[in-house]
């Protein structure tokens, strides 16, 4: 369980707004009853599966929300419950889950799924059942206009505003001539087609692309295809084999000359930098979607989020200090949450009657200051595509921490609209 | 966040990837696989040395009134069971916040074994169905079988597979009502036939009674009750499987099929299968997507380890030259050839030893979920085991230092079991049986620690 036993747990303060309904059923009638019972959001959770890992942290994140947003009275005076299903991380059990949550327990919206597949596979079910489904998932499926009006991605940038945004400071910093290492699937061929684009726009150029097939183990033979004139390295091996390939590509280098390299840091999501093994990384770059260590300038907003979710000021568990958070991304499902409550707000949401004037609700929010409900920072949506923009950190390894020494502007990682969605019908 | 079929329709689907690194593919995992292969071939040259096969005598080490009868303890677990299933379909639907998921997956079938490994067969207290089956009977007047019980350990066989096959393949078998609904339907077909045959018979044809009853035969304590009395033995683990009969063909089939399962379970996450099914372990495509090609693999696996262990054991005799004697097998005096089968027995060890080092991280991780629930079961913030306060932590996984005393720990309890399981093979092969005829078995179990370890320190998607 992610919830801090002892402590109370947002059960009892559910608890506690069931009995002010019971209370509130007794006296005015049927109708105040009705508006006065929980809203129900369905939160689709990996909890099993490949994603088992970001989905432990993903409930604890919204487990914290929730409590904050109850004990700030809920949304429109009324208390809020969240339904966690496990989707297995799997495409086909998704879309089950989708409707169990819309048709069976009747939740007024659904959250939270992060891997692109299950997205995929999950979505078009939302559609067919006219729920509202906020996506976590970071894909540009949503803003590429290949989902459907009730999708949306508002508590988190997509990878391709993510990987573009990097070049300018990349090409600015680090250098021109770049070689890039990345699994040769879907998910490393994102990093290649948009960053290579993105670096020849800083007038840069990929000299070469190392594909490493997903189901290798050592990567001595591919190391020795990198380019001796190579200025930036950029990363993005994930997968078991993570820290053999830092430790090969160290063994590779040696104590000599190596160019700068830049990472993403889903290569070492929920793993400590200081980890030993890890010493080659010292003084190379990674993108972070949230600063995982606090910075100097971190705001009050940042504080309160990392002191509710549980997490120290170096991204671990406060209870647990080898227990690094899935920081980068977890705050997505935070920002949804409240979201979720800006929307209902503002629809004057009261019955499942009332889903599609939630999700043209959002569809007209726009600028979203950074504050309590925007830990992670300011960001802008844009109700067309579905998308929101936001800001990107690139953070340097010092003595085995990561310290930030950039922040994209939202504009970085800015495009064009590929799809109106508001023009699409319900 | 990645896309797989979907792919090739969405453009720019895929992203980032969930697994852990692995500090255990660091490790020096190659070495201890050739230190465990030479330790167990080693273990095998006592066959031609036998007096050096160490002795296996059991002491008593105490007498005692039995304190509750297992029919109150049963008739208590069985409430207990009925609590779950309840809890299962109408409780929290996060299965790590369910008592039914949570008491199912890593107490009966983590915790549980684990206990009974060393403490003996501590299922037969909890046995949800000895009680309500003999107080059925009672009531019904019913004393005698109908004859069930001719079919052997087959319908603890046709149970063990369709668990595995449930607890593998299907596709959501953590789902609370899910495993309510599958909880309670075998429940009731058990409780079915047991009330027709007899409690007994739940000795040989229901899979867990089987299962538990095995393993704790690998128990180095172990309690015997005799009416109202229990003696409590110690001995070397193994001690208790040598007073065993032979097994007889159905109950090598539990045997085979209960080493495959456990196999498999290891063998389906490794990069090494994702890549022979067309998988990318890095984007896995979910459970439902490998049904098919994995319950066939299941069967492949029962297969050729049935097959393997087989040969093993039919050949070995083939290699004797000299005269077996009285203890020759088959139904002619004269056969030359010694039977082995009996030393089948001897891979109970090694279906301990891999039950215990398989599970030993799902019982560090999802066993925290489980002591949470149990302390705090509704969620209101309860603290019945009077626990302080805590999150569940994965650190350690990524934690060298505890992930190289996990991977030790694995290592021993694997090369233990095999260097067991030899010698238990040693002590239970008929007298005048030549050296050579364990070449073929002792080959195999060399060749199993390999598996077992390479399951373990593989990379798994």
């Amino acid at each position: 369980m992610t919830k801090l036993i002892g402590m109370t747990p947002s059960r009892r303060t559910l608890l506690k707004g069931m009995a002010a309904t019971a209370s509130a059923l007794a006296l005015p009638g049927f109708v105040q009853a009705q508006s006065s019972a929980p809203i129900k959001l369905g939160f689709q959770l990996h909890r099993t599966g490949i994603g088992a890992a970001y989905g432990r942290w993903y409930e604890r994140t919204t487990q914290a929300a929730l409590k904050v947003l109850n004990d700030q009275g809920g949304i429109n005076g009324r208390p809020v419950e969240v339904i966690f299903e496990d989707d297995g991380t799997d495409p086909k059990r998704g879309a089950e889950v989708v409707e169990k949550l819309a048709s069976q327990a009747g939740c007024d919206a659904i959250f939270g799924p992060l891997f692109s597949h299950v997205v995929n596979g999950s979505a078009p079910r939302a559609g067919e059942l006219q729920v509202p489904y906020l996506v976590c998932s970071e894909g540009f499926h949503v803003a590429s206009g290949k989902l459907n009006r009730w999708t949306m991605q508002p508590g988190i940038t997509d990878v391709r505003a993510q990987v573009s945004s990097m070049a300018p400071w990349v090409a600015a910093n680090l250098g021109k001539k770049v070689t890039m290492v990345f699994p040769d699937y879907a998910f490393g061929h994102d990093h290649r087609d948009y960053f290579t684009a993105a670096i020849e726009a800083q007038g840069g150029e990929v000299i070469k692309h190392i594909a490493i097939p997903p189901t290798e183990t050592s990567f001595t033979r591919y190391l020795p295809q990198i380019p001796k004139e190579t200025e930036v390295l950029y990363h993005v091996m994930v997968g078991p084999a993570v820290l053999t390939f830092v430790k090969e590509l160290g063994e590779f280098y040696g104590t000599g000359t190596r160019p700068e390299i830049f990472g993403f840091i889903d290569s070492l999501e929920a793993v400590d930098t200081a980890s030993p093994g890890l010493e080659f990384l010292e003084g190379t770059h990674f993108w972070e979607g949230h600063c995982r260590v606090k910075q100097a300038d971190a705001s009050e907003h940042e504080a309160f989020y990392r002191m509710a979710v549980g997490v120290d000021d170096t991204g671990a568990s406060v209870s647990d200090s080898k227990d690094v958070a899935t920081y980068a991304h977890m705050f997505s499902t935070w920002e949804t949450l409240f979201v979720l409550k800006k929307g209902m707000e503002a629809a004057g949401y009261q019955t499942t009657a009332d889903r599609q004037k939630l999700i043209e609700a959002i569809e007209a929010m726009t600028n979203m200051p950074e504050s309590m409900e925007h830990p992670q920072g300011a960001k802008v949506f844009n109700g067309k595509t579905h998308q929101v923009f936001g800001h990107q950190s690139i953070s340097k390894v010092e003595g085995g921490k990561l310290v930030r020494v950039h922040m994209t502007s939202i504009e970085d990682g800015m495009y064009e609209d590929a799809v109106d969605y508001t023009t699409m019908s319900f | 966040m990645r896309g797989a079929i979907l792919i090739a329709l969405l453009p720019s689907a895929a992203f980032a990837c969930a697994l852990p690194p692995s500090i255990i593919m660091t490790l020096p995992t190659g070495y201890y696989m050739l230190g465990a292969a030479v330790t167990v071939a080693v273990t095998g040259l006592l066959a031609t040395t036998p007096r050096l096969v160490p002795d296996m005598t059991l002491r008593t080490l105490l007498t005692r009134r039995v304190w509750l009868p297992v029919s109150v303890t049963s008739y208590a677990a069985w409430i207990v069971l009925l609590a779950l299933v309840l809890i299962g379909f109408v409780g929290a639907r996060d299965p790590m916040h369910n008592l039914l998921t949570l008491i199912i997956w890593t107490i009966v079938w983590v915790a549980l074994p684990m206990g009974c490994m060393v403490f003996g067969n501590m299922w037969r207290a909890v046995n949800p169905w000895t009680a309500p089956i003999q107080l059925t009977r009672q009531i019904l007047g019913r004393t005698r079988g109908a004859g069930i019980a001719r079919l052997g350990h087959l319908p603890a066989v046709a149970g063990l597979f369709g668990f595995f096959w449930f607890y593998i393949v299907s596709m959501s078998p953590d789902d609370p009502q899910t495993l309510a609904l599958a909880t309670a339907s075998y429940w009731t077909v058990i409780f079915v036939l047991g009330v027709v045959e007899g409690e007994d018979w739940l000795e040989q044809g229901e899979f867990l009674t089987v299962y538990f009853g095995y393993l704790s035969k690998i128990a180095p304590f172990w309690l015997e009750v005799e009416g109202p009395r229990a003696t409590l033995h110690m001995g070397w683990p193994g001690t208790q499987v040598l007073a065993m009969p032979p097994l007889s063909p159905s109950a090598i089939g539990f045997v085979t099929l209960a080493l495959a399962g456990l196999t498999f379970d290891g063998l389906r996450e490794t990069f090494w299968y994702m890549a022979v099914i067309g998988e990318n372990p890095l984007e896995f495509t979910g459970r439902s997507a490998v049904i098919g090609v994995n319950s066939f693999g299941l069967l492949l696996t029962w297969a050729l380890t049935a097959a393997t262990i087989l040969a093993a054991l039919r050949l070995g005799p083939m290699l004797q030259t000299q005269a077996v004697g009285a203890f020759a097998g088959g139904a002619g005096t004269t056969a030359v050839r010694a039977n082995l089968m009996p030393v089948m027995l001897s891979f109970l060890a090694i279906s301990a030893g891999y039950h215990a080092a398989h599970y030993l991280t799902t019982l560090l991780t999802a066993g925290q979920y489980t002591l949470a629930a149990l302390n705090d079961p509704l969620f209101r913030g309860d603290d019945f085991l009077g626990l302080p306060a805590f999150y569940v932590s994965m650190g350690f996984l990524t934690d060298r230092w505890t992930m190289t005393l996990i991977w030790n720990t694995q290592f021993l309890l694997i090369l233990g079991a095999h260097v067991l399981a030899v010698i238990l093979a040693l002590r239970l092969t008929p007298e005048g049986v030549q050296a050579r005829v364990h070449f073929p078995l002792t080959a195999l179990m060399v060749g199993y620690t390999v598996l077992g370890l390479w399951l373990l320190a593989s990379p798994t998607g």
